[in-house]
């Protein structure tokens, strides 16, 4: 098996990304499909389907659907479209490509699930793709596809897009929901859950764009056409972010359950020249990193990464070759986590910063003997300590990258320069 | 706002073990409530009775069986049959280390805080913590002396974001003058441009700030808190009738704070209650007996003073008057009144309404419009008695002159009688006028005629009853003594009598226990310390 273009098919064609191009490849005739089904069906559809959350948790999607209460308040579907999870890029292409895939697949959605409201919130760097959204979504309402009775079925539902400031806090769904309300982008304390209270406190399910994209083909061929991909527990395709030091860094898709090192090799085109692998994040900036022997046996699907004690996130997969010091990577993952915590709960705000802090001085050249294990202290006492998920995107690189580098590392604080480069102080890019 | 206990119909009981212990908590409760209502330790910061739920501060944290992570006892409900423990060492590990992730940016410096001795970081540390701390790179900068409005000081430096003051002013107040401002660990408590933080309920937010980020103007340098002693008592500054803890020394009070009390205030209580106190130091007091006759002043003492009025006050029948104001106690106005009936044989008897255009507002949370604390134990009196004059009365008969000596139970906080000066001068028209005060006024002491000053104790140094404006009967117990020759109203009647005044108990009693009024429980939510 190969890169396979499923979802992505017809994402190389421009004329993909206007409303008469996207209905000439076959757009919205599943909307029109679902409209007539039952709205519980599409549900139990999606559910035997298998497909799970894209956005980083893997979280099942029927599932999460069926946790809506029936008490006759309005509900809300939101699209989290922040992609802000660093490595990841995939959201980004399906929107420039195929933004009328993603309104059909939340029209369907949002037609399961019973509401007459959806939004898809943008981070505030995509103004790009906002623009082309923008533009398919005034193409659809003119269309009469989003709004009153649409396609005369009767179902009324609303679509809008909101640009939000740009802040990785605002990808976590509850930080999506307070920006969305226009407070500031902080976690909400759960429970309740977003799909008991969200948006406006009423009943809310938020989704990943490559989630709610896959709602079309799921339709169109049904849970058992789309199983035909990935493996049991992993079902169906995904698109995959690459970047670091391959070959043909880009967005690819496969099916889930391929080779971690098929995917660098065959599709990417592997490593420059007299390079060799030393590791791979395999799941955006918050996956613990894993080493090159790990990466030979690694296959991306949720089951395998986990048991290798990393996860598959949002599929944003950053190689690492032997020109990197794992030390200056680290530094700028600190660093990124600290400027990026909302600073509602204690671990996360005093943490992120204490270890970036820590590791800045090791790249300066001060750091100290107890400096390894006092980071793993303080990343072990942030995990799951907190709100929300923040915090342990903080700590888990912190404690991979440690553990499984930690003799360049030592090296670091003991000749007080780069194992790798050599004998500069590495000049922070950030500051 | 703060509906009374008795009429609710009783919450179904689940039966949890805290600590091994087997307790039963209303359903529904969080963990910490059941922590809070079984006397059991536990630590926290963010979380407050009176306020919504956070869940930042990460200290409540706690072991419940069956789940391998600790839970946060403040948004965790209870179930029956849970067991919850904060005692093992993996909640102590994690809580020593959430404090110290607290404690790594922060100042540390107690010696020039203000908070220091009734600090949540210093009381903590002494139970969790006491290590070195391993901090070894440079603390966060942030803004120092904040100016937030009229009444508060910010130290962004010692705040720990805990965001108790911002829901407050959100919550509590609704004047949402408070955020939080940037991100991470350069997020800080501010205001928004040109909205300072000034409404009538600003102080609670010092009070509820469990470190020294957020000080009081008006308290801080002015006393390390460990010199200061604290007694319950009652608020004067209006009929709501609040309680509240007085903290003083022998220089006097210095501060006043609210105390919890479900059937009256709440957690909270107004800043102008708050400034009561600066009226009973001796500054603003009557020092002792004066007496201006015929040009001449003599001084003299209270009792002295007391027992020689009583002698031409004596069978001195309707050519007395006497005016009283809302700021006594129910026990005073029984002895007062009972001895103008029968010894002094009037019933020109007259409330002074202090000010009768604002006296029945209220602004919704506290305040109410009628600035003294007893207006009803008084209007009880005068009924019980009979004497039902009108202030009408009382200057006609200062004009047509059968009134000719008029005795004044007066304010005791001269900033609540907007209309101290015109009264004043209407009373002064009698041929002699009789003045029972606490409070030293620039109006009397000019006063030429025939004059006697009498020195009255203020709340403070007395022991008695108030009657809010619910009617709730609440008992005040001595404090301290400020002024040591002032006499309360039961004295000066017992002087005037030809008492002996110290043989005179000082408490009366009016109702069952001194200590305690209805609804005033005692209170679990406050610490030994402060309210945090």
């Amino acid at each position: 098996m190969a890169e396979i273009k499923y979802l992505s098919e017809h994402y190389s064609k421009p004329e993909f990304k206007t409303l008469d191009g996207y209905k000439k490849h076959g757009g919205y005739e599943q909307l029109a499909r679902a409209l007539k089904m039952e709205p519980q069906k599409i549900i139990d559809e999606v559910k035997a389907s298998g497909l799970r959350g894209r956005g980083g948790a893997g979280f099942a999607t029927g599932v999460k659907w069926g946790f809506l209460p029936n008490n006759g308040e309005p509900r809300y579907l939101l699209c989290n479209a922040d992609e802000s999870e660093p490595g990841t890029f995939k959201d980004r292409l399906m929107m420039e490509r195929a933004p009328h895939q993603l309104i059909e697949g939340m029209l369907i959605s949002a037609f399961a699930i019973k509401s007459k409201k959806a939004y898809i919130y943008i981070r505030g760097e995509y103004m790009g793709p906002a623009a082309i959204l923008e533009n398919a979504i005034a193409e659809a309402k003119a269309a009469g596809l989003i709004g009153k009775n649409i396609l005369g079925s009767g179902f009324d539902c609303d679509l809008d897009l909101y640009l939000g400031a740009g802040a990785y806090i605002c990808g976590e769904e509850t930080g999506m929901i307070s920006s969305l309300e226009g407070l500031k982008g902080q976690p909400k304390l759960k429970p309740p859950f977003p799909a008991v209270q969200g948006y406006l406190r009423k009943p809310t399910i938020v989704n990943n764009v490559e989630t709610l994209a896959a709602v079309v083909p799921i339709i169109r061929d049904g849970a058992a056409g789309y199983r035909k991909y990935g493996t049991e527990k992993s079902a169906g395709t995904k698109l995959f972010s690459i970047s670091g030091n391959v070959n043909k860094p880009g967005t690819y898709e496969v099916p889930l359950g391929y080779k971690l090192m098929d995917l660098i090799n065959i599709e990417c085109g592997g490593l420059k020249p007299g390079r060799k692998l030393k590791a791979v994040v395999p799941g955006g900036s918050s996956a613990p990193v894993i080493t090159a022997e790990e990466c030979e046996k690694a296959t991306l699907d949720y089951e395998c990464l986990a048991q290798m004690g990393t996860m598959l996130g949002s599929g944003a997969i950053i190689v690492i070759d032997d020109s990197n010091c794992m030390v200056d990577v680290l530094s700028t993952i600190s660093h990124f986590y600290h400027h990026e915590s909302c600073g509602q709960c204690t671990p996360c705000r005093e943490g992120t910063g204490w270890m970036e802090r820590i590791i800045h001085g090791i790249v300066h050249g001060h750091g100290n003997e107890g400096d390894l294990d006092l980071l793993l202290k303080i990343a072990d006492n942030m995990k799951g300590r907190t709100i929300c998920a923040l915090s342990d995107a903080a700590a888990l690189p912190v404690l991979s990258f440690v553990t499984k580098f930690r003799s360049e590392f030592e090296y670091f604080i003991r000749e007080k320069k780069s194992q790798v480069r050599g004998g500069q102080i590495y000049a922070q890019l950030h500051h | 706002m703060h509906s009374s206990t008795t009429n609710e119909v009783p919450k179904k009981m689940v039966t949890i073990t805290i600590n091994g212990k087997e307790v039963e908590v209303p359903e529904g409760s969080t963990i910490i409530e059941a922590f809070y209502q079984n006397k059991q330790d536990i630590a926290h910061y963010c979380w407050h009775p009176g306020l919504s739920i956070a869940g930042v501060c990460r200290l409540c944290m706690v072991e419940i069986e069956g789940n391998p992570r600790l839970q946060i006892a403040c948004n965790t409900q209870v179930m029956p049959g849970m067991k919850v423990n904060n005692q093992s060492a993996k909640v102590k590990d994690a809580v020593k280390w959430g404090l110290d992730f607290h404690l790594i940016n922060h100042p540390l410096d107690c010696p020039i805080c203000d908070q220091a001795g009734e600090c949540g970081l210093q009381d903590q540390y002494m139970k969790y913590g006491q290590y070195d701390s391993e901090m070894g790179e440079g603390k966060v900068k942030k803004h120092k002396v904040v100016d937030l409005g009229p009444r508060v000081v910010l130290d962004s430096e010692r705040c720990i974001l805990c965001s108790r003051c911002v829901r407050f002013t959100d919550e509590v107040s609704k004047t949402n003058e408070l955020g939080i401002f940037n991100r991470g660990d350069r997020a800080e408590v501010g205001t928004f441009d040109g909205k300072p933080l000034n409404n009538n309920y600003s102080q609670n937010v010092v009070d509820i700030c469990p470190v020294g980020a957020l000080t009081s103007k008006d308290f801080r340098f002015r006393q390390r808190v460990w010199f200061l002693k604290d007694a319950e008592t009652v608020c004067t500054g209006c009929s709501t009738g609040c309680s509240v803890k007085v903290y003083h020394n022998k220089e006097g009070l210095f501060r006043v704070k609210p105390v919890y009390n479900a059937a009256v205030n709440g957690h909270w209580m107004c800043d102008q209650g708050r400034d009561v106190y600066k009226f009973v130091n001796k500054d603003a007091r009557l020092l002792d007996g004066k007496v201006v006759s015929g040009g001449k002043t003599e001084h003299m003492q209270a009792t002295e003073l007391a027992k020689r009025l009583g002698t031409t006050l004596k069978g001195a029948g309707k050519s007395v008057a006497l005016v009283l104001t809302g700021a006594y106690t129910v026990e005073e106005y029984d002895a007062i009144l009972n001895y103008f009936k029968t010894e002094v044989q009037t019933s020109n008897v007259f409330h002074w309404i202090n000010n009768p255009e604002t006296f029945d507002t209220f602004d919704g949370l506290l305040l109410r419009g009628d600035r003294n604390p007893n207006t009803k134990g008084l209007a009880e009196a005068l009924s019980k008695n009979g004497f039902n004059g009108t202030w009408k009365e009382l200057t006609d008969g200062i004009s047509t002159g059968s009134i000719k000596t008029v005795v004044v139970a007066g304010p005791e906080n001269l900033a609540l009688f907007p209309d101290l000066k015109s009264k004043v001068s209407e009373l002064a028209k009698a041929a002699k006028l009789i003045w029972l005060g606490a409070a030293k006024s620039a109006d009397l002491e000019a006063l030429t005629g025939d004059v006697a000053l009498l020195p009255t104790k203020s709340y403070v140094e007395k022991s008695g009853t108030f009657v809010n404006q619910a009617g709730l009967r609440q008992a005040i117990k001595r404090v301290t003594t400020i002024v040591p020759g002032a006499l309360s109203l039961t004295e000066a009647v017992a002087a005037m009598k030809g008492e002996d005044v110290l043989a005179q108990p000082t408490y009366q009693a009016g109702v069952a226990s001194p200590t305690v009024g209805a609804g005033r429980v005692n209170n679990e939510f406050t610490l030994t310390r402060g309210v945090w």
